[in-house]
C-alpha cells in the first residue's frame, strides 16, 4: 500500500459571527488567550478521509455543501475548528480563477511570483520558464497586465505554473471549466499523465464526466458532512439521482393527483426478477418497505413490477406502466391496451398484475417506475403511484439507454 | 528561523520596492528627488519662517539637527503604518493561497524602510556636500541603531496588522496616533526646549531614546554603543517577540475575519 499523503481527521469548521465590532474584539481576545476562535455557524462537521499517494479523489456536492471550505482547510488557508489535517508532501492548489495574481502586474511577473509562492527558487523558475510559457500558450499577452486578460487566459497561466511545479498533491476547485475546449483537453491530458506518473489529485467539480474520467474515488458532501464516499461511479450516480429527484420534487409539488380515484392502485412494488427473495416479499402486500426503500439494479438486470388494482365496478381499467428518469424525462411507457392484454378482475373487483422488463438496458442514474390506472376507455387517469429505482454500473456511456451496437473498422 | 521563507520574503520585498518606484513616471529619480524636496521644504519652513534653532553650542544649522531625527522617524512610522494594512490589503491572496502570512507584512515593511534608508543616505550626502561636517566615525553605530529601529518597526507592524483584521477602526485611528507620537517625540524640537519637569517625561516615549541616540552618533560622534543602546536592543527584541507571538497565534484565523 502506498503512503498516506493527506489525512483529514474529524475535521469541523465553524465560522464565528464576524459582523459586530464588539464580537470581533472578543474573538481576538479569545484567540489570544485560548488559541481557539469562538464557535459560530458550522460549515462542515466531522469529516474523515485519507488520500494515498497516486490516488485521485473528487469532492462533489451541491452549492453550499462545504466543498470549497474543505479545500481551504486542506491547503491551510483556513484553520479547522476541530480535528486535524496532515499533509505529507508538497501541495499546489488552484482554488479560484486567478488566485494569487495581482491584476496590476504583467502575466510574466505574476507567473514568477506564483511560482515563488509554490516554493520554486528563482533559478528553477528561470529554467522552467519556457515550459510554463509553452503550456500557457498565450503569446505576447504575457507582457500585458493581468487585468487585461480574459478569464480563460488567467486560468491558462495559473494552470501552467502548477503543471510545471508538479506537486505531490494537486488540488483544484472547479477552475478547468473556464478554459476553452482545447485548453481543457490539454489540462485533462496533463492530469492523466500526472496521475499515471504517480501524482495525487484532489478535485472539486460539478462536471461529472470530468470527475469520472479523472478520479477513481469520490466523496459526496452534503450539508457539511460526508453523505457517501467510495467508488467514483457509485457516488456520482447516486449524487446525480438525488439531484434529479430534487428537481422533480419541486416540479411535482404543483401537480397533485386527486385521491378520490375510482380505479385505484392498492399496491405497487418493484424488484429484481432474478432475485427470488425480492419476489417473495413483494407477494405480501403488507410489506410496506417497498414504498420507502429504493431498488438498486445494475444495468442489464431484469426488473419486475407488481401491482394490485381495485375497480369500483365490474369493468377492468387500463393499466399503464411508465419509466421516467428521476427528473421526469420519459424513457418508456406502455399500457395494457397497447399490448392487448386484458386485465381480469376477481369477485372483489381486484386484480394483480406482473409486468417484467428483462435485461433492462437503462444506463446508470436515478429513475422512477410509475403506474397509472385509466378508465376502461383509456381516456382519463384515475390513480398514479410510483417507486424509485436506481441503476448502477461502471460505465461512461452517455444518455439513458444502452442501444445495441457494433463497431467495425472499414 | 530555518523554515522561514526568506527567499520569498526577499522576492516580495524587491517587488514592493519596484512597485513603489515603477508606478511613477520617472521611477528611480524620485528616490533622490523626494528627500531633497522634503529637506528643502523643512529648511524653508523651519529655518526661514519659524527661524527654529538647533540647541545652543552645537554649531550646526537647525535643518541638520532635524534631518538626522526626521528620516529615521519617517522610516519607522511609514513602515509600521503600511505594514499594519498589509494583511487587509492582501486579503485576496490570503484567502486563496497558503503562504506564511508574516512574509506579506515584513516585505511591505522592509520595502518601505529600505526606501527611507536610501532617502536618509541621500540627505546625509547632501548635507556633507553642502559643507556640513557630520561625524562619520559615528556611522557604524548609527547603522546598528537603525537595525534595532527596524526590529521595533517589524514587531509593531506584525502586532498592528494582526489587530487590524479584527479591529477595522485601527485603519483610521493609527495615522492620527502616529502623528501624535511624532509631536511627542523630540524631532522638531530639542528636549532641552521643554520645561525641566516635562523633559524627563519625554523619556517615557521609547522613540526619544532612538532619536537621541542617533543624534549622539551622527552629531556628537559617539563611536561606541552606550548603555542606552542595550535598552534599544531589549526594546526591539521584546516588541519583535510580542508581535511575532500575537501574529502567529492569530494568523490561522485571518481568513475567518477578513
Amino acid at each position: 500500500m502506498s503512503s498516506v499523503l493527506l489525512k483529514v481527521n474529524g475535521v469541523s469548521k465553524s465560522f464565528a459571527a464576524s459582523g459586530k465590532v464588539s464580537g470581533r474584539f472578543q474573538a481576538l481576545m479569545k484567540i489570544l488567550t485560548s488559541g481557539q476562535a469562538p464557535q459560530g455557524t458550522s460549515v462542515i462537521e466531522g469529516i474523515d478521509f485519507e488520500v494515498r499517494q497516486g490516488e485521485s479523489l473528487a469532492i462533489i456536492g451541491a452549492n453550499g455543501a462545504g466543498k470549497s471550505t474543505l479545500l481551504k482547510l486542506i491547503t491551510g488557508v483556513l484553520a479547522p475548528s476541530q480535528g486535524f489535517i496532515e499533509v505529507n508532501g508538497t501541495t499546489a492548489a488552484l482554488l479560484e480563477l486567478g488566485a494569487g495574481f495581482d491584476p496590476e502586474y504583467t502575466g510574466l511577473e505574476n507567473l514568477k511570483m506564483n511560482a515563488a509562492f509554490l516554493g520554486l527558487t528563482r533559478q528553477e523558475i528561470a529554467e522552467r520558464l519556457d515550459d510554463i510559457l509553452a503550456f500557457a500558450d498565450i503569446g505576447d499577452a504575457i507582457h500585458e497586465p493581468v487585468k487585461h486578460y480574459s478569464s480563460g487566459m488567467v486560468v491558462r497561466l495559473g494552470f501552467a505554473v502548477v503543471a510545471v511545479v508538479k506537486p505531490d498533491l494537486l488540488i483544484t476547485d472547479e477552475v478547468l471549466a473556464v478554459g476553452d475546449e482545447s485548453f481543457q483537453k490539454k489540462c485533462i491530458r496533463w492530469l492523466e499523465r500526472y496521475l499515471e506518473d504517480g501524482g495525487t489529485l484532489l478535485m472539486v467539480s460539478h462536471n461529472m464526466y470530468q470527475v469520472q474520467k479523472l478520479c477513481k474515488h469520490a466523496i459526496w458532501l452534503d450539508d457539511g458532512g460526508i453523505r457517501r464516499q467510495g467508488d467514483v461511479f457509485d457516488v456520482t450516480q447516486r449524487y446525480l439521482a438525488w439531484h434529479e429527484r430534487k428537481d422533480a420534487k419541486s416540479l411535482s409539488n404543483t401537480q397533485k393527483t386527486p385521491s378520490t380515484s375510482q380505479y385505484a392502485i392498492t399496491h405497487l412494488s418493484i424488484f429484481n426478477s432474478e432475485d427470488e427473495s425480492g419476489g417473495s416479499t413483494a407477494n405480501d402486500p403488507t410489506q410496506a418497505a417497498s414504498a420507502h426503500d429504493e431498488l438498486v439494479l445494475e444495468t442489464g438486470q431484469s426488473l419486475s413490477v407488481r401491482l394490485c388494482i381495485r375497480s369500483p365496478d365490474t369493468r377492468a381499467p387500463v393499466v399503464l406502466i411508465g419509466l421516467v428518469r428521476a427528473d421526469g424525462t420519459p424513457v418508456y411507457g406502455v399500457a395494457t391496451d397497447h399490448d392487448h392484454h386484458s386485465v381480469t378482475l376477481d369477485e372483489n373487483g381486484e386484480a394483480q398484475l406482473l409486468c417484467q422488463f428483462p435485461k433492462l438496458p437503462l444506463l446508470p442514474g436515478g429513475y422512477r417506475v410509475r403506474a397509472h390506472t385509466l378508465d376502461p376507455e383509456g381516456l382519463r387517469v384515475h390513480d398514479t403511484t410510483e417507486r424509485s429505482l436506481t441503476i448502477r454500473g461502471q460505465t461512461r456511456e452517455l444518455g439513458m439507454v444502452r442501444l445495441t451496437h457494433h463497431w467495425q473498422s472499414t | 528561523m530555518r523554515n522561514y521563507p526568506w527567499r520569498l520574503l526577499a522576492d516580495l520585498t524587491q517587488r514592493e520596492i519596484k512597485s513603489r518606484l515603477s508606478h511613477s513616471a520617472v521611477g528611480i529619480i524620485w528616490l533622490i528627488v523626494t528627500p531633497v524636496l522634503l529637506l528643502a521644504v523643512y529648511a524653508f519652513v523651519f529655518g526661514v519662517i519659524f527661524k527654529a534653532r538647533a540647541p545652543e553650542g552645537l554649531g550646526f544649522p537647525f535643518i541638520v539637527w532635524l534631518a538626522i531625527g526626521l528620516w529615521p522617524w519617517l522610516a519607522f512610522s511609514e513602515a509600521s503604518l503600511r505594514a499594519s494594512q498589509a494583511i487587509r490589503q492582501h486579503s485576496a491572496l490570503i484567502s486563496k493561497i497558503s503562504i506564511n502570512r508574516s512574509v506579506l507584512v515584513i516585505s511591505v515593511l522592509s520595502g518601505t524602510f529600505i526606501l527611507h534608508l536610501v532617502g536618509y543616505a541621500v540627505v546625509l550626502a547632501i548635507l556633507e556636500i553642502r559643507g556640513i561636517n557630520l561625524t562619520w566615525q559615528g556611522l557604524p553605530y548609527a547603522v546598528m541603531i537603525m537595525f534595532t529601529l527596524y526590529g521595533l518597526a517589524a514587531g509593531l507592524g506584525l502586532l498592528l496588522s494582526a489587530a487590524q483584521v479584527f479591529i477595522r477602526d485601527l485603519e483610521q485611528l493609527l495615522p492620527i496616533l502616529f502623528m501624535l507620537w511624532f509631536f511627542l517625540t523630540p524631532i522638531l524640537y530639542a528636549p532641552e526646549l521643554l520645561p525641566a519637569d516635562l523633559q524627563h517625561l519625554l523619556w517615557i516615549n521609547p522613540m526619544t531614546w532612538w532619536i537621541e541616540e542617533l543624534r549622539a552618533a551622527l552629531i556628537h560622534g559617539q563611536v561606541l554603543p552606550s548603555l542606552s543602546f542595550l535598552a534599544l536592543v531589549a526594546g526591539a527584541i521584546v516588541t519583535l517577540l510580542t508581535g511575532h507571538w500575537v501574529f502567529n497565534r492569530v494568523s490561522p484565523y485571518f481568513e475567518d475575519f477578513l
